[in-house]
Formats: C-alpha cells, structure tokens, sequence
C-alpha cells in the first residue's frame, strides 16, 4: 500500500514513462492526423474502427500557378492516379494505331483533346474526393480543411483558407504531411514552369514540352506526353531513374528514344523566359552543361519540372515540439514503429526517412501504426520486399534488389542473375519492337538461390510483377520458380 | 433571396428544369414514382424523403431543389433508361448536387448528418 500511495503521488511521472504528457483537462481528440493524403486517411479510418476521437486536418497550400485540390492527397489529385489514367490514354492511342493491322478501318486520322481527357480524370478524381468526406463524415472523423502546425506540446493551430485559427489538443499525433515538386532555384522557374503538381489539371494543352529531370516522375510525364502526340524533349543532369536497376533504367531510356522522345543529357536549366504570351505561349530555357561550359537555348511551350520533392516539414512548427528532422533532407527519422523522438508524435509516408515513397507503403504503416496504439497489435510495418512499377511507356515492375545493390550486399560472385528477352505476342502482328521487353530474376547461390530481386520490362509489368512479390514474400527460390509451370501465351510466362 | 423546389417528373422535364436554372447551385433528388396514394414503388425513397426534407433548410441561398419521380419500377430496371445512361444514376434514390461529382446514393440518403454536408460544404 506504501507503493500505491507513492504512485498516486505522482501520476504524472507514470504517465510520462508511457509516452504521455500530461494535462489537467482531457485532450480534444484521441488522436489529430495532420495531413489528409493515402497514409493520414488511412490512419484516420482505422482509428474511428476503435471509437476513437479523430480529426484530420488536410490543406493545400497552392502551386505557384495557383494549381489546388481536394481530400486525398498527392497520389489520388496530382500522382498515381492522374498519372495512370493519362498513361493509359497514350497507351490507347499506341493500341488505336496498333488495331488498324488487326482489321480494325478507319479512314479519319485519329487525334488526341486534352480538355476532354483532363476533363474526364479531374472528375473522377472530383468523385474520389468526395467520397473520402463522406467516409470520413460517416465515420465521424472531423475533417477540416486547414493548415495545422504545431504551436505547443499536444496542440495545434489550424488555420483555413479565411485566415480564420482553431487551437486543438490531442493525446498522439500522426504527421503525414508528404511531399511537394522542388523547383530549380534559378531566374524563372517559379513564374512560368509547371510541375506535376499543376499537370493534370491543365486547363489547355502543354503542347511542346520540356521536361527537366531523370525521376520516375519526369519519364512517366514525358512518356504519356509523347503517347498523346506532343513534342517532348527530357533534359537530365546525369543519370536516369537514380535508385533504380540502372540497367532497366537505361532500356527504358533506350525505348522512350526510339520512341519519339527527345533527350539533352548531362544540362540543367539556368534560365526561364517568357519569349510569347498565352496558353501555352511559348518560353525560352537557357541551360549549361554539367561538364563544360555549353550554353544551349531553346524554346518551348511548357516547361515541366521533375527534380524532385520536398517533405512538408519545415513550416509546421516541429521545433515547438522538439520533433528532430533531418536538416538538409527536411526527412523524419522514425524507429520501426514510425516514432518520432517525441513519445506522442509519429510520422508515416512520403516525409520518413530512408523508406520508400509509395501509397501503399503509407496506407499499411498508417494502419498497422494506429492497431498497435488502439487495438493492441504488435506486427510492425514490413518495408522490405515491396514492389512498384514505374508506368513509363514500356512499363518496368520491380521487387527486391536492383542488380548494383545485390552485388553489393551479396558479393558478384554470390549471385547469379537469369534474364531474357520477350516479344509479347499482341506486338506480333502490328509488327512491334521484337527485342525490347526484358526480365530478369537475380539468385542469392548461397541461399538455394532465392529469389532476391525481380525486374520486368514491358505491358502490364504491375500486374505481372504483383504476384511475384508474393512469391518472393514466401521465400521464392530459383527451383521452385522453375517447377512452375507458365500460363501461355502470356508476357508472364518468361 | 432563400431556396426554392421544383417538382418534376421524367427524364426531359428534369433536364429542362435544370438548364432553366442554370448559374444557380442546383441539388436534386430522384426518386421513384408514387402511386395514388402517395407511396413510391422504392421503399429506399420513402424511407429518405422526410430525412432530405428536414435538412432543406440547410440550402445556400439561390439554391433550386429539383424533386424528380423518374418513373415506374420496370422503366428505372431497364438498364437503358435516361437516367442511367446520360445521369449516371446508379440507384434511388439519388441526392445529388449537379454538375459535380458530388451524391449520396440509397442508403446514404438516410443520414442527415451526409445530406447536411451535400447541401452545406463545398
């Protein structure tokens, strides 16, 4: 009884050692989610599954051109889906022209409207924001449409577009802020390029793009880009999709240009103009090259920005709290449980450090993190493993290891790679490119040559790469690869 | 100047109703068609007709609320009728603001607290 007593003493000295600051009065919420995109709604959504008090609070601040949009974050307004949808539109253009050797006739030549197309994926993105709200109203999470920052321990000022500020305090916080495009930092790149961030809600047709930079962004713009007709020219600074298979990168390199589209390597930007009003109007980049002391011009309609982004983390009042980020990066660093330094402050998706910056990846964290708090789970976040695809005309699906990284971790002589090329038989008969799609698996020999890494070139590579990454989950070794028999005639089979 | 309700019936009488009020927020509401009566073939609708009802006070001013009967059981299951193919409807009844993409659909219908935020949120 001597120990409860000095328990009661000091309660507040228990609660701390939970992860809990404590106050005299009850928290507004359970739980204030700062940001509204794939990982903070799916955070918010499971935390309502156990009657906890949420709130989300998502805000757009806007582009530079004045570019906004509603609940759901980056991949569902100005990323993966916008992006798929246009992707799919230059891939229906390449199966229209494709179709005339299979017998389809038709004597008009066919041509591509922007407005109609921009139209279509801005209202069914309109229809997913919406319903967000309405699973969000309809599982009683507060949704506000405001900026929140961080102003003391436990509490927040959100501020919406009025200028109107609301304080509110929460027991834990989730940051789940993302990203935003980086621009170049040189005379005119603010007033007159766009990112991707303003590209799929352009309200008139780019017509002759530039697109700087080498990420899976700047391929996958400049990719549907060129499918819907438009002249487009990549301007890289070095290598392309940095991170990636650098062999898969450069067949994909390969193909766009063999496809249509233009390459300047090894320039940057060091000038925007504007040379001629209008939409589009025309402007005029300067740009010197990374090895000498070339200046090149030219001249474009628009000017598409793919650098890279940035985590939203700068301006939300973390040094309030004392929530450490990563200086230079502006990352989060967080332990296996998306912890941040500070006990009641966690972080998932796009702004963690050393992760990978995928919707699904934010989704699983967000509800695994909020089961751990609220229901009592232990299984953390599996980061390892996860597969992506890069939808750039030849699409390129990927798990596990690149070729560089393998050598690195196993040793050369440790691993073993198998890889051919294929002709999907659907490119046979409109006579298309017959020794571009490519896959490779790389064996770890010392492990019954498991499956550590699975690259795909060609259609359909998410869909195909999807199981495998289950396979490769359980353990896939070259054997058992082997022992399975192929579904025929599919890209697939290989 | 409040809101005000237009009560119509039919594909082409909604359609001209909604181009006569055209620039105003126009919200609509489709159900089926009653009988003598009064009672409609879809119980979902008379079920969330009083639950719209109570919320109208709610509607931004300027606002025109368009009542529609769509019309009998075996027009609205014939999968070609107007309203699917050029409304998108999918069911009744259908709470919708028009032209976006903003709607509840059936049971949605019959949360005051979803219909409130149809009618008074952006």
């Amino acid at each position: 009884s001597v120990q409860a007593h000095k328990e009661e003493d000091n309660p507040e000295k228990t609660m701390e050692m939970n992860g809990l600051t404590p106050v005299q009065d009850s928290y507004d919420y359970d739980l204030i989610v700062i940001g509204g995109g794939s990982g903070g709604l799916a955070a918010a959504k499971e935390a309502a599954k156990y009657e906890k008090k949420v709130m989300v609070l998502d805000f757009v601040t806007p582009t530079p051109q004045g570019s906004s949009w509603g609940l759901g974050g980056t991949c569902v307004n100005v990323g993966c889906i916008p992006k798929k949808l246009m992707h799919q539109a230059a891939l229906l253009g390449q199966a229209l022209q494709d179709s005339r050797k299979f017998g389809w006739q038709f004597t008009e030549e066919v041509e591509h409207n922007w407005m109609t197309m921009t139209e279509s994926v801005q209202n069914y993105i309109g229809s997913l924001n919406w319903g967000y709200r309405v699973a969000l109203r309809d599982t009683k999470v507060t949704y506000e449409n405001a900026y929140g920052e961080f102003v003391g321990p436990h509490t927040i000022k959100a501020t919406n577009k009025k200028g109107v500020e609301k304080l509110y305090t929460a027991e834990r916080f989730i940051i789940a802020t993302g990203e935003r495009p980086r621009y170049l930092g040189v005379p005119g790149d603010k007033e007159h390029c766009i990112s991707s961030d303003d590209l799929f809600s352009l309200p008139y047709c780019p017509g002759k793009t530039l697109v700087v930079g080498a990420s899976y962004v700047a391929l996958e713009c400049a990719g549907f880009l060129a499918g819907l007709g438009l002249d487009v020219t990549v301007m890289v600074r070095s290598i392309l999709l940095r991170g990636f298979d650098q062999d898969m990168a450069n067949k994909i390199g390969e193909y766009m240009k063999e496809h249509g589209v233009n390459f300047i390597r090894e320039f940057v930007p060091i000038k925007v103009e504007r040379v001629e009003e209008g939409t589009p109007g025309i402007l005029k980049v300067t740009a010197k090259s990374t090895t000498g002391n070339e200046i090149i011009e030219g001249e474009y309609n628009t000017v598409l920005l793919a650098i890279g982004r940035d985590p939203c983390t700068r301006k939300i009042g973390l040094d309030k709290v004392g929530v450490n980020i990563n200086e230079k990066t502006g990352k989060i660093p967080v332990n296996d449980e998306e912890q941040t330094n500070v006990p009641y402050i966690y972080a998932i998706g796009d702004i963690l450090q050393d992760k990978l910056e995928l919707t699904p990846v934010a989704i699983q964290a967000g509800r695994l993190l909020v089961r751990r708090l609220y229901a009592g789970a232990t299984t953390k976040c599996d980061y390892v493993n996860v597969p992506t695809t890069v939808f750039t005309p030849l699409e390129y699906g990927a798990c596990g290891y690149s070729e560089e990284t393998a050598v690195e971790k196993f040793g050369e002589e440790n691993i073993e790679v198998y890889h051919s090329h294929f002709w999907p038989l659907e490119w046979t008969v409109p006579s298309r490119d017959n020794n571009k799609c490519y896959a490779k698996i790389i064996c770890n020999i010392q492990d019954n040559e498991r499956v550590v890494g699975f690259h795909v070139l060609g259609p359909n590579a998410g869909e195909v790469t999807q199981g495998f990454a289950a396979a490769i989950k359980c353990g896939l070794t070259k054997e058992q690869l082997d022992g399975t028999v192929g579904i025929h005639p599919v890209c697939a089979e290989v | 100047m409040g809101w005000e309700e237009m009560q119509v019936r039919g594909y082409l009488e909604f359609v001209r109703t909604a181009q006569r009020y055209h620039g105003r927020p126009i919200f609509a509401l489709f159900c089926g068609d009653k009988d003598a009566e009064g009672r409609s073939w879809c119980p979902d609708c008379v079920t969330a007709e009083p639950i719209v009802r109570k919320e109208l006070h709610n509607l931004p001013d300027e606002s025109v609320f368009i009542y529609c009967l769509v019309g009998d059981r075996a027009y609205w299951k014939d999968p070609n009728n107007e309203f699917r193919k050029n409304l998108k409807l999918t069911g009744v009844p259908t709470l919708l603001k028009y032209g976006t993409p903003q709607k509840l659909v059936e049971e949605e219908c019959f949360k005051a607290e979803l219909v409130r935020m149809l009618f008074t949120e952006d």
